[in-house]
């Protein structure tokens, strides 16, 4: 988009050469990590987290939605990859991107809900993942497995779904920094700030909203197909926990919607505040991270990055 | 001289209130409409009605030529209609120049051209060493300045003004009237709707006067000027 | 099948009531404060730990747990109020950050009644003697028929409240109008707190209602009772108090009406087709919304 047909300002280099230094170690770090015997659960869930947080801020930053039923597009493809690998012998490497279309598919059902305000438009998301969770505790017992749940394969591979699950991510933070710069990012903006100005601007709004929801909803599908093959069951109270929407929600918000780095910021901050707190006060683990959402909502509404930027808002053209 | 704007019959009701009981209007292509009234007239629905933010409950709205009477705004912004608002509606979190480059998002043109286009608007407005800016941090004049380098950023041959000076500094009235002058001597058709009526009656060839959503008087500046049922309607208020 | 019929509508009004009262605080809330409480379900089940405890641990009858749940709670959303929300109020978006505000304190009202109380279901039993009552033809158990008659008696004491006195007539314009109130000299700070501490210790006392008329609750039943809440406020028009009584009950009675009618599964979605139904059908509820937006 603006790399192509013109010559880079100085400030554009400087925000795609940080772009690329922190993909790059992200990259290496995460790689690196079964290589040299890391803690390979603890950094598959960061990336998780990381990749949920910032598929949501597409959502939440980018459009001005916030989903309280995030976790549907989760369940939904973790269960689309179980079923489909259980049941349909499916290969993995095919069965996750029909998770993502399965999240896709779910997108368009909820979208007549898209012209809803925002707290209307949350509560009615939070009540469709509620059906979308009794739909499938409903559903025959031989297809989903009843309340034991399904169990993919023999084994779980928690190496190749590692790397999967980096791959994933990466591709998510690369899709969020190309969405930023380029023109639908514009209109998703601009309609998130002002529906009926960018409409009088002559941006289709209902259209943009679409997109912009539909790219929200491919990540998290995949991202419980990732999890449904490194854990290798599935079952609903896991796959639909609300604390899953919970945690994306409080990672994207602490780190800044509406930027890049901001849910990755979020992500690493949250999850390793977790993992310390989790390891001295194992009891105190939920309650801390409601007091943190309170906190952060008063003191750090926009979050580490956002407050950082809104400090010093020349920084804001060299931050993705 | 073609029909840019045309209204016929346009009626819209809020609950009780009528808001606009059956108005017809013409504005012609490289003339500036003047519309006058007391707060409540009717003014702003008028507008919202011709550019597709709100639905008429009867009556048709075309515009150069073409009926798009309920139509979104997004489609009636496509038949070359630009608008600003009564209190700017900027896009507070986005840059000056990413909120000049909304409305030409969908144009054929490189990034490069669209950026120098928008980059030289800015210089026109005044505007362009606050480019990088969000538009929330800029001063309620600079932002009324943005909407209208924003509206004029597709070149739109229509043009609809709310209130472009309510509560601006003198200095900068005299800067937007001058840009209006612009935009009718390019042969842009100009709906302007204003309570400062110095500016009205200097801009306009041909005033409106609106009162209880209905139009009491039209016609020249010296006859609407003089005109009894005006003045009634602003005294009686 | 007649008996049943006749077992649903009553559970239907009694729980009914409960939902009710359970939509009118969050309503008042919204109405007033403009505030989404989305952790007003854990309010409420704190109301029923709190009359649990009471009575596990003190003795104490959950008849007598209702004053006792309406002055600390009361206090505490006083105090709570002056914490949370005055901040609020300078964000950018302060409908959409006290959203997630709340969020935070359901999870951490949930994790503190977890570790108070542990995660098993608690109840309170057998405190009324006889324990069922006969009514025609049925039998209603009489911890459920006083709950009801506490409930009408609240309805009623609400009503009067907020129609035949100054404060509450205060608090339903502050509704209709939160920019004019403010005008007539009224101190919205103070108005708004008082709202908060009046609907959260309206919620506390529905709570000690809960644990006379369902059988268990636990740290998490808070969720259930959120949505429930947004039901019936949606139902009932943002911010209509009136609107959330009538909403309550007629949604008490589809729900159970529905158990008789409707196999269990399909019968926990009525809930959510209510919800959904009326924000895409009849976004201003049954009665109407009571404030401008």
């Amino acid at each position: 988009m603006a790399l192509s047909s013109r010559t880079l300002e100085p400030a554009d280099r400087i925000y795609f050469t940080l772009a690329a230094l922190i993909g790059g170690v992200l990259l290496v770090y995460f790689a690196s990590v079964p290589l040299l015997g890391g803690n390979l659960a603890f950094h598959f869930y960061l990336m998780l987290w990381i990749t949920m947080a910032s598929a949501f801020n597409v959502a939440a930053g980018f459009a001005g939605y916030l989903p309280f039923g995030y976790v549907a597009f989760y369940g939904v493809g973790a269960f689309t990859t179980a079923i489909l690998v259980k049941k349909a012998a499916i290969p993995i490497f095919l069965a996750l991107p029909l998770a993502g279309v399965a999240g896709l598919m779910l997108a368009l059902l909820f979208a007549p809900t898209l012209r809803l305000s925002g707290i209307y438009f949350g509560i009615v998301n939070l009540a469709l993942a509620g059906v979308c969770r009794l739909a499938i505790t409903n559903m025959p017992d031989w297809l989903t497995g009843g309340s034991f749940g399904l169990q993919l394969g023999s084994r779980a591979e928690p190496v190749h779904s590692f790397y999967m699950m980096m791959a994933v991510m990466v591709a998510a933070l690369a899709t969020i920094l190309w969405l930023a710069r380029s023109r639908l990012g514009k209109a998703l903006r601009a309609t998130r700030d002002d529906p009926d100005a960018a409409d009088m601007m002559g941006v289709n709004v209902p259209r943009i909203r679409l997109y912009g929801w539909l790219i929200s909803a491919v990540f998290p599908a995949i991202c419980g197909g990732i999890e449904a093959w490194y854990t290798n069951v599935v079952d609903t109270e896991t796959a639909f926990n609300t604390l899953i929407t919970a945690k994306t929600v409080i990672y994207a918000v602490a780190g800044g919607l509406g930027t890049v780095t901001g849910p990755v910021v979020g992500a690493v901050a949250m999850v390793w505040l977790d993992e310390l707190i989790w390891r001295r006060f194992p009891l105190l683990n939920l309650l801390i991270l409601g007091v943190a959402t309170v906190a952060l909502v008063l003191f750090l509404p926009r979050g580490i990055v956002g407050t950082l930027l809104r400090r010093k808002p020349q920084w804001r053209r060299y931050v993705p | 001289m073609s029909v840019a704007i045309e209204t016929r019959a346009l009626a819209k009701r809020f609950g009780g209130l009528v808001a606009l009981d059956g108005v017809d209007l013409k504005v012609e292509a490289g003339e500036t409409l003047g519309i006058i009234g007391v707060n409540g007239a009717g003014k702003t629905t008028l507008m919202n009605c011709i550019c597709g933010l709100y639905r008429p409950d009867a009556g048709d709205v075309f515009v150069a030529g073409e009926q798009v009477t309920g139509q979104p705004p997004h489609v009636v912004a496509h038949r070359g209609v630009g608008r600003t608002f009564q209190v700017p509606r900027v896009f507070r979190k986005m840059s000056l120049i990413d909120n000049l480059l909304v409305p030409v998002l969908d144009h054929r043109a490189s990034d490069a051209e669209l950026i120098g286009r928008a980059e030289a608007m800015l210089e026109r407005m005044r505007l362009i060493e606050l480019r990088h800016n969000h538009a929330e941090e800029l001063s309620g004049g600079q932002q009324k300045l943005l909407e209208m380098a924003r509206m004029l950023m597709p070149d739109p041959s229509i043009v609809l003004l709310d209130e472009p000076f309510a509560g601006v500094h003198p200095l900068l009235c005299k800067f937007m009237i001058d840009r209006i002058e612009e935009m009718t001597r390019a042969g842009k058709a100009v709906l302007l709707i204003s309570h400062d009526l110095t500016s009205i009656y200097r801009l306009s060839a041909r005033v409106v006067a609106l009162n209880q959503g209905r139009v009491i008087a039209e016609g020249g500046v010296d006859a609407i000027r003089d005109n009894p049922a005006v003045i009634e309607a602003y005294l009686g208020m | 099948m007649g008996l049943l019929i006749l077992n649903g509508l009553a559970n239907g009004l009694i729980v009914g009531g409960i939902y009710a009262l359970v939509g009118v605080s969050l309503t008042l809330l919204y109405g007033v404060l403009r505030v989404v409480n989305f952790a007003h379900g854990e309010f409420v089940i704190a109301g029923s730990f709190l009359a649990f405890a009471l009575f596990s641990g003190l003795g104490v009858p959950p008849l007598l747990a209702l004053p006792v749940a309406a002055v600390t709670f009361f206090a505490a959303g006083w105090a709570l109020y002056y914490v949370l929300i005055p901040r609020l109020a300078l964000s950018d978006d302060p409908e959409l950050m006290s959203f997630l505000m709340f969020y935070g304190v359901s999870i951490a009202a949930a994790a503190l009644m977890l570790l108070l109380f542990g995660a098993d279901s608690r109840s309170i039993d057998d405190t009324f003697s006889p324990v069922s009552v006969p009514l025609g033809p049925i039998y209603v158990s009489t911890a459920r028929l006083v709950a009801l008659g506490i409930t009408a008696v609240l309805s009623l004491a609400l009503a009067w409240f907020l129609f035949r006195t100054l404060p509450g007539k205060a608090l339903r314009a502050a509704i209709m109008n939160r920019e004019a109130i403010q005008i007539m000299g009224v101190d919205i700070v103070r108005l708004s707190a008082f709202a908060f501490a009046l609907a959260t210790a309206l919620a506390g006392v529905t709570g000690v209602l809960i644990a006379l008329v369902f059988p268990a609750f636990n740290p998490f039943s808070g969720a259930e009772y959120t949505i429930i809440a947004f039901i019936v406020v949606v139902l009932g028009g943002l911010g209509n108090p009136m609107g959330a009584l009538l909403a309550g009950v007629i949604y008490g009675l589809a729900e159970q009406m529905a158990t008789v009618f409707l196999p269990q599964a399909m019968a926990q979605i009525v809930g959510f087709a209510i919800l959904i139904g009326t924000i895409f059908f009849r976004p201003s509820g049954i009665l109407g919304t009571r404030m401008r937006r």
